[in-house]
Formats: C-alpha cells, structure tokens, sequence
C-alpha cells in the first residue's frame, strides 16, 4: 500500500528542512558553546582549560557589573514598557474611531533596525548638537547624557522603550481581547464600577498574557545588545557594558571565544529558565494542542 | 459652604471628564503619535540641511532644503553595494524561510505523527533561545568552514531565524482552512502529497506572502548577525555599512549620516505600510497564539 506508508513518512518529510535547519544553525552552535566554554583559544588552536573560563568570570569585577547593569535595564526596561503598554492596550481595546491609524503610526519605531534606531537617538543626545540634549539637560541639572553613566542607560532605556512599547501592547491588546465583552458588561449591570470590573473579571482573565508578555520582553532585556552597541557601546566607561555587550567583545573583537563562550553559557542559563517559565505558561494555555 | 461647593465643582469636573472622554483619548493618542515619530521626523529634517548646520537655530538652510547628501549617497558605489547585499540576503533568507516554513506548519497544523506535540515545543524553545548564545559558536564555525563574508552564510541564517515565528503563522492560518476541502480531495482520490501540492498551498498564498514580508523586513533590519558574520566591505549589509558610517561621521557630517539611516529605514517602512495588518496579526500569532 503506497498510499499508506506514503501518508505515514509524509508529515516527517514535510517537517525536515526546518528541523536540518534549526539542528545546524540554532542547536548545534548552542551546544558547541557549552564546548567552548571549556577552552581557551591560543593562536588559533582550542586549547582545554577546564573550568578556568568560569572561574576568571566569577572571579572578575566587569562580570559582576555587567549582571548588575543587565538586571538594572531589565528591571526600568519592562516594568516601563508594561506600564505604558498596558495603559495603551486599555485605550486601543475601547475601539476608538481611527485606532488603526494611531496603532499604526505607534508602530514605526519597531520597523526600524536597531542601527537606524541607534543613529537617530545618538543624533538627539549628541553634546552639544543634540536637540533633547540641549532641551532637557538644563531640567536635569546640566548633565551631558552620553558622557554620563545613568544618563548614558537612561537613553538606552528610552530608545529601546520607544521601539518595543508598541509591540508590548499588541500582545497585552490581543490578551484583552480575550477577555468576552459580555463579562464586564454582566459586572457592571450587577452594580460594580469600572475599577472593580477591572480588578476582578478583566485582569484575572488576561493574566496569561501578561506573564507572557512579561517573559518575552525580558528575554529582549537580557539579551538586547544591538542598542547598546549603536548608541553607547559600552561608555562612558564601563558604565553600560551590559552582559551581552561584554560577550560579543571578548570574542568577536578579542578572540576571546573561551571565555565569550562561557559568558553565552551563563546568558544561556538565564534564557533557559525564562524559556521554560514562557513555555510552561504556553502549555497552561494548551497552546500546544 | 465652601466644602459643598468643592465638592460640586470636583464632580463637574469628573462630569466633564466623562463626557469627553474620546476627545482627551484622541487627543493623549495624537500627543503619543507625534513623540513615537519625533526622533525620526528630527532625522529626516537634519538630513535636508548642508554639512555643519546641526550648530544653526534655524530649522532648514535659508537656499531650502539640501538634496546633496541624497545625491551623495545614491551615487557612492560602497553604499548602492551596501543596499544590494541586504536586498539578497534579505530576500534569500526571506524565500528559504517561506518554503520550510509552509511545509512544516502544514504537518504540525493538520497531520498526526509521533512526536507532533514535542517536536513543536522543541522548535517553540529554539525561539525562546535568541540568536545572541548562538552568535559566538556561529562565527567560529563560519570562520572554521571559511564561509563567512558569503550570501550563502548570511541566506542559511536568516532562513532558520525565522521559522519558528514563520510555522506559528503558517500553522495558524492552515488551521483556518475547512477541512471538507481535504476530506474532498481525499474523496476524489488525491493522496497527502497531492493534496497539499494542488489543493492547500494556492489557496494558502496570503500566508506565505505574510511570512515572507515580515521576514523579509526583519532580515533587511538585522544588524549584529550581519556585524558578526560580516568583515569584509564588499559583503557588508547596509546596517552595517550604517555603523562604520556612524563611527566616521558623526559629529562632523551627522547631516549625511541621517540621510544614510532614513535610506536604509525607507524599504522596510514601506512593506510594513503597506501590509500592515498581516505584519499585526502575524506578531501576535508569533508570540501569543491568537
């Protein structure tokens, strides 16, 4: 029966491109870190080191302030980005006439690459020439954003919420959305307020969302280095050498890839856990069935 | 008395509030739209002022607008190679993703296998893993087989980048399809393969051409896989000709370096204009299912 063998290989057939491609090209690098990061590159040749490479990162200070300005973008990244995407996707789900223009217009920044988006913010907060520069610094006490160290992540912070606050909001929007008009209409017949339909029918229903929607941005927060690498590649200083920055330049500009390498492990560490915190919310949802 | 007046005055305010609400939602909204374009219409302004004028108070050159750094760059060799190779990287990783991505997503939308369901949260996972932990390993291995600085290279990773967003979208939209047209089919005699050939991809096309155009425009914006795999100045990506460019001229020529960064934004925009709701609904299928 060809017909029947046929339809028994075929789903396999049409799944093993993709499958090829994601093995060589996303797992197989991702493994070949963990070897990596057990060697140390001497003129070209891997050489084994044991687990020196994570010993010199514990053992050094920029890791450590690398972790510390990670989790400081992280924590003012997300929470903002929630806030204000949250607060949007509550005004865009009231279907306002014209919310499409508005949706659309709020999404340019996130079709902008991250090198374009680092050029204009630079240009805004160049010394001297830039025009929120000369704008806000006299409000903020004369600082010179860029050549100062929180004012230099605050302007990260800034462009990175400028691009993503839009894409945050669709997720939180689509998760409203979910939520059966019909719900709050029954509450607010029942007599309760508005506060209280929020806080008791809409919030508890797209809670799902949220953590979702939480877990990707900081992954994005974790792992964002194009950024920082278009608008302050570390400086002043090391005053926003994030974790990922310090990695791509260890290996990529120093050949360091032992200890790049074993940097991407810890990063690895860190998205796995979250991946598997998205996943597992995923599947609460039986997104998989 | 003066309590009871406050409090009449508070709900008139309240009141008001109330009735307006649309108008100052309108009105926050417009307020918004004008802050997410402002850094970008601030670009577009500086790139139609002459070198230097970045010092002036006066918003444009007293002559007008200043087309030279358009000019410049449209007739620079370096920048139209730049442009070209984004275009075939883009459109290559761009095509590759599209054709694993519609068969995939139709065995994982439509067909019973063994091991559907983990293979489905194998490749969920992948995408949860960004290309950052990978990008180190993947310029060694590139640097070790001697492919980096090739179409090639650039092509196989923008392909795989995008499949686990492209079968989310792909395996949506096939399960949107009725499944009397495959049961017809399979009545009049067709076999899986037929079926999927001559029946579900022509009328799967606004998907494919979704898939393709998001990723096209991702690819197109992509930077640090282009800045790892990418040295040498022939094969550089307009996003990273962008980044030599910032490093040379900014501060001295910052007018030519916006007019370089609203260039390489304009391909990208427009797609998203232009296919905006399939761009909408696809990121939310990518992240959320719908």
């Amino acid at each position: 029966m060809l017909s029947h063998r046929l339809y028994k290989i075929f789903p396999y057939v049409l799944i093993a491109p993709a499958m090829l491609l994601v093995l060589l090209v996303s797992l197989y690098p991702t493994l070949y870190s963990f070897y990596l990061a057990f060697h140390r590159n001497r003129r070209g040749v891997l050489e084994y080191v044991g687990t020196r490479n994570f010993e010199v990162i514990v053992n050094s200070d920029a890791f450590w302030n690398s972790l510390r300005l990670t989790a400081v973008f992280g924590i003012f990244f997300v929470g903002l980005v929630m806030l204000f995407g949250f607060l949007l996707a509550l005004v865009f789900n009231r279907n306002l006439q014209g919310g499409g223009i508005y949706m659309t217009i709020i999404f340019i920044p996130w079709m902008l690459s991250e090198i374009v988006a680092g050029v204009m913010w630079r240009w805004m907060f160049l010394p001297q020439l830039g025009v929120l520069q000369n704008a806000l610094s006299p409000l903020l006490g004369d600082i010179t954003f860029l050549a100062t160290g929180s004012g230099a992540l605050g302007v990260v912070i800034g462009a990175t919420l400028w691009r993503s606050l839009a894409f945050a909001m669709l997720l939180l929007l689509a998760g409203l959305q979910t939520v059966p008009k019909e719900l709050s209409e029954a509450g607010m017949i029942d007599g309760a307020n508005r506060w209280q339909v929020f806080w008791r029918i809409t919030w508890p229903l797209m809670l799902p969302t949220t953590q979702i929607t939480f877990v990707f941005l900081t992954i994005q927060a974790v792992n964002a280095v194009g950024m920082f690498l278009s608008i302050t590649q570390g400086g002043p200083g090391t005053a926003t050498d994030v974790l990922s920055l310090q990695m791509y330049r260890e290996a990529i500009e120093f050949f360091n890839f032992g200890y790049g390498a074993a940097l991407s492990v810890v990063m690895f560490v860190i998205n796995a856990v979250l991946a598997f915190v998205y996943i597992s919310t995923l599947r609460a949802q039986h997104a998989f069935d | 008395m003066t309590v009871k007046r406050q409090v009449i005055e508070r709900e008139s305010l309240g009141h008001w509030l109330r009735r307006h609400e649309n108008h100052v939602l309108h009105g926050l909204l417009m307020l918004l739209c004008l802050v997410m374009l402002f850094p970008i219409l601030y670009t577009f302004i500086t790139s139609l002022r002459p070198q230097g004028f970045g010092l002036s108070r006066e918003l444009f050159h007293p002559d007008g607008l200043y087309l030279g750094h358009y000019e410049r760059l449209l007739s620079q060799p370096r920048f139209l190679r730049n442009i070209l190779n984004s275009g075939i990287n883009s459109v290559g990783g761009a095509l590759l993703t599209t054709f694993v991505t519609a068969c995939a997503g139709y065995a994982f939308a439509r067909l019973r296998f063994v091991g559907r369901s983990s293979l489905l949260i194998f490749i969920l996972a992948m995408m949860m893993l960004p290309g950052i932990t990978s990008l180190i390993p993947l310029f060694k291995i590139a640097s070790d087989l001697d492919i980096r600085d090739t179409y090639f290279v650039m092509i196989v990773v923008y392909g795989t980048y995008g499949i686990p967003f492209g079968i989310w979208v792909m395996k949506g939209f096939y399960e949107t399809i009725p499944r009397e047209l495959e049961e017809a089919a399979a009545v009049d005699g067709a076999n899986p393969v037929q079926t999927f050939l001559y029946v579900i991809v022509p009328i799967s096309l606004p998907g494919l051409i979704a898939v393709f155009l998001t990723n096209f425009v991702f690819n197109w914006n992509d930077f640090l896989t282009a800045l790892i795999l990418l040295s040498s100045t022939d094969m550089k990506t307009a996003t990273v000709g962008l980044f030599d460019f910032q490093s040379q001229l900014e501060g001295n020529n910052s007018e030519l370096l916006n007019a370089a960064s609203i260039l390489i934004m304009i391909p990208g925009l427009l797609i998203f204009l232009a296919a905006r709701r399939s761009f909408l609904r696809g990121m939310v299928e990518g992240a959320v299912k719908g």
